[in-house]
């Protein structure tokens, strides 16, 4: 054994929030970065395992919601859908909502999913939700492939507006990252988190401009209504994402910037909450 | 060498008994105080529910202490069975790679050590196997063989010769060895005290959650026997109530070192005095008094059958005198019936605060008995005489 090397040294401490050291947790993190890869990989292999479509339903799961909205506001005689065929206007919504939606469900259910390992070994346990984010964002890249094949069908080109839905893309993954953190946590003490999950996200989607244009809410909403409408980060992301990518627009200043502001408050205190709770986990979970 | 790597100040670790905020606490470690040095080996003993898998789940990390502060200085990882983590559809050799992550290890290192780990574990043949098709042996041997892999500053030990068959706890005996030499800090639990003796430079008997004992494993170990064999009753095998109160009644059970001496401790090929006492009513004759030694797990391992007495009343002692105690280290539970000699009717038995903890002694032996013994080299060719009066084997000589 090596005892020239420096070693670390550890304190362990009862839980408060002084006894959470940021930095130490995401140097640790670092250092299983080999465990969020190789768990991140497993996750997506055994992903669609023992099911005959595979990583078909990545695009299954978008493509049946537009389908019934297609159908549904067809027969209601239409929603705007800013010049576009309406089934474009909302797939390319609902890839970035379908990888938030299922992405966050899933790592809601990360730690109590592996109660048994937390009881046993000590790892930075936010890996766990990280994989399940990390799967959500595959599933997502292959959603991307219909929604390319969606836009050619439909002689939809790429300008450089597209880069606005890199950055909605990377501000999607810190919200799911900071949600999943905080929803995970709390999962682990009131399982009431997980039952709510299906109908939260069900709410949460007809608050988001998924299939049905920005506009349209804030030409209905009062001020201040539509202000609380664009602290739902989702809106910004989902409207940029779309924007940028099929209606090759800048994003609407107002949503982009409330969200990339709630996103960034959130992501820091959602990562300090979790290595709180994360102090007295194997004791509840 | 006086460095200190795991220190414990105050430590304690309060639990909820339930879900809400009112809901009864019970403290599983209170004001508990440890210093480990750098490489030393210290052994934690105690019964069930004594908190020690309360330090180690603390020092690991899995969960915060309620009170205190705990120091580690060193890498520290525990060698624990890690199946837990296995995903059945993996193969076995995926599931290495799996679950050396999840214990921090690094995909390179795993691979610079993955023959050794499934070596180890004794799966070559199956790596690419579905860990789901392994038997239960299999699949802990090589959930434990990944633990054993790691190169930790600070090892923790939970019991480990719970694990896997009599091979495989040697060779798990032997990796702990290997890193003692090497210089790694250990803290061991264990039920087994004789590996604890072995293994350790000292020893800690936790109970209720604190301290009661700290010092050489030897002397703690047998304090912890002479805390567990006061106020403890263990039923012997073949008890059965509808003897009770007869003529006859036995009303203590001690053991002795030497005849008349208090107890002290009892040790593999030395004396042993088993006396009981007994209250009578009335002159009887002839009464057979059956002393019985049964192993830790119920098994009779000795009953003398052929002491046959006459009992006068109001009360006595029986006593057996045993010059040798053939039993190896361990517990031994101990039963006396009283019986009737000529219709083999109970008249009452013994089986009260009756265990008998044997500890090591100074000569090398190692089984399930003791057999008195001497061993003396013979040179063929030179005594004629004593190879005459040996047994032949040899056909030459026939």
């Amino acid at each position: 054994m090596d005892h020239v090397r420096n070693r670390p040294v550890t304190v362990l401490e009862p839980p408060s929030w002084a006894a959470v050291r940021p930095l130490a947790a995401l140097a640790r993190l670092r250092q299983f970065s080999d465990l969020l890869l190789t768990l991140s990989a497993h996750r997506i292999s055994v992903r669609y395992k023992q099911s005959r479509l595979g990583a078909a339903w990545a695009v299954l799961q978008p493509l049946a919601i537009m389908v019934t909205f297609t159908a549904v506001f067809s027969l209601l005689g239409g929603v705007p859908s800013e010049g576009i065929p309406y089934g474009l206007f909302a797939y390319a919504a609902l890839v970035p909502w379908t990888a938030f939606a299922s992405g966050l469900s899933s790592a809601t259910g990360a730690l109590t999913g592996h109660a048994s390992l937390l009881g046993k070994v000590s790892f930075p346990r936010e890996i766990l939700p990280l994989t399940y984010v990390v799967a959500a964002v595959s599933d997502g890249a292959i959603a991307c492939i219909a929604l390319a094949a969606l836009m050619a069908w439909y002689g939809v080109g790429l300008s450089i507006d597209a880069l606005w839905a890199v950055i909605a893309l990377v501000l999607l993954i810190l919200w799911l990252v900071g949600t999943g953190l905080v929803l995970s946590a709390i999962q682990v003490r009131h399982r009431d988190v997980g039952l709510a999950m299906p109908v939260l996200l069900q709410i949460w989607m007809f608050a988001t401009p998924v299939v049905y244009p920005l506009a349209l809410a804030r030409g209905k909403l009062s001020p201040g209504l539509y202000f609380l409408y664009t602290v739902n980060p989702m809106t910004g992301i989902v409207d940029t994402f779309r924007r940028g990518l099929v209606l090759h627009t800048g994003p609407d200043p107002l949503a982009l910037g409330v969200a990339a502001g709630v996103v960034c408050a959130l992501l820091p205190a959602a990562y300090l909450y979790f290595k709180y709770a994360e102090l007295t986990m194997a004791d509840v979970v | 060498m006086s460095d200190i790597d795991v220190r414990l100040e105050g430590v304690g670790k309060m639990y909820r008994l339930g879900t809400r905020r009112s809901a009864d606490t019970f403290w599983a470690l209170k004001d508990f105080n440890l210093e480990v040095h750098r490489g030393s080996s210290v052994g934690m003993i105690g019964p069930n529910g004594a908190g020690k898998s309360t330090v180690m789940k603390l020092l690991a990390g899995i969960t915060a202490p309620t009170a205190g502060r705990i120091t580690i200085v060193g890498a520290l990882s525990a060698l624990i069975e890690v199946g837990s983590g296995f995903h059945p559809e993996l193969t076995g050799r995926e599931n290495v790679f799996l679950s050396g992550a999840i214990l921090g290890m690094r995909r390179r290192d795993i691979a610079a050590r993955l023959d050794r780990i499934v070596s180890f574990a004794g799966v070559e043949r199956f790596v690419d196997t579905p860990v789901k098709w392994y038997s239960s042996g299999m699949y802990v041997r090589l959930g434990f063989a990944i633990a054993a892999h790691l190169q930790p500053d600070v090892l923790l030990v939970d019991e480990v010769l719970a694990v896997g068959d009599a091979e495989f706890q040697a060779r798990c005996l032997a990796r702990i060895r290997e890193l003692q030499r090497d210089g790694v800090t250990i803290l061991f639990i264990s039920h087994d005290l004789s590996a604890v003796e072995q293994l350790c430079d000292r020893a800690v008997l936790l109970d209720r959650g604190t301290t009661i004992a700290e010092g050489p494993p030897d002397e703690v170990v047998s304090i912890y026997h002479r805390r567990s064999t006061a106020g403890q009753r263990i039923a012997v095998p073949g008890d059965d109530p509808a003897y009770a109160r007869q003529a006859l009644k036995l009303t203590n059970l001690t053991f002795h070192a030497r005849t008349a001496s208090i107890p002290t401790t009892f040790r593999t090929a030395e004396p042993l005095v088993v006396q009981v006492r007994y209250e009578a009513d009335e002159r009887l004759d002839p009464i057979r008094f059956e002393l019985a030694f049964y192993s830790a797990d119920g098994r009779q391992l000795h009953a003398t059958l052929e002491s046959v007495e006459t009992v006068a009343p109001p009360e006595g002692i029986v006593q057996f005198e045993i010059p040798l105690l053939p039993f190896q280290p361990g517990a031994y539970y101990v039963g006396v019936v009283a019986r009737d000699a000529r219709t083999s009717h109970v008249l009452d038995w013994w089986d009260g605060g009756s265990m008998l903890h044997v500890e090591t002694s100074g000569k090398a032996s190692a089984g399930q008995i003791f057999i008195p013994h001497s061993t003396r080299v013979l040179t063929i060719g030179s005594g004629a005489a004593i190879k005459r009066d040996s047994i032949e084997f040899d056909r030459e000589t026939g």
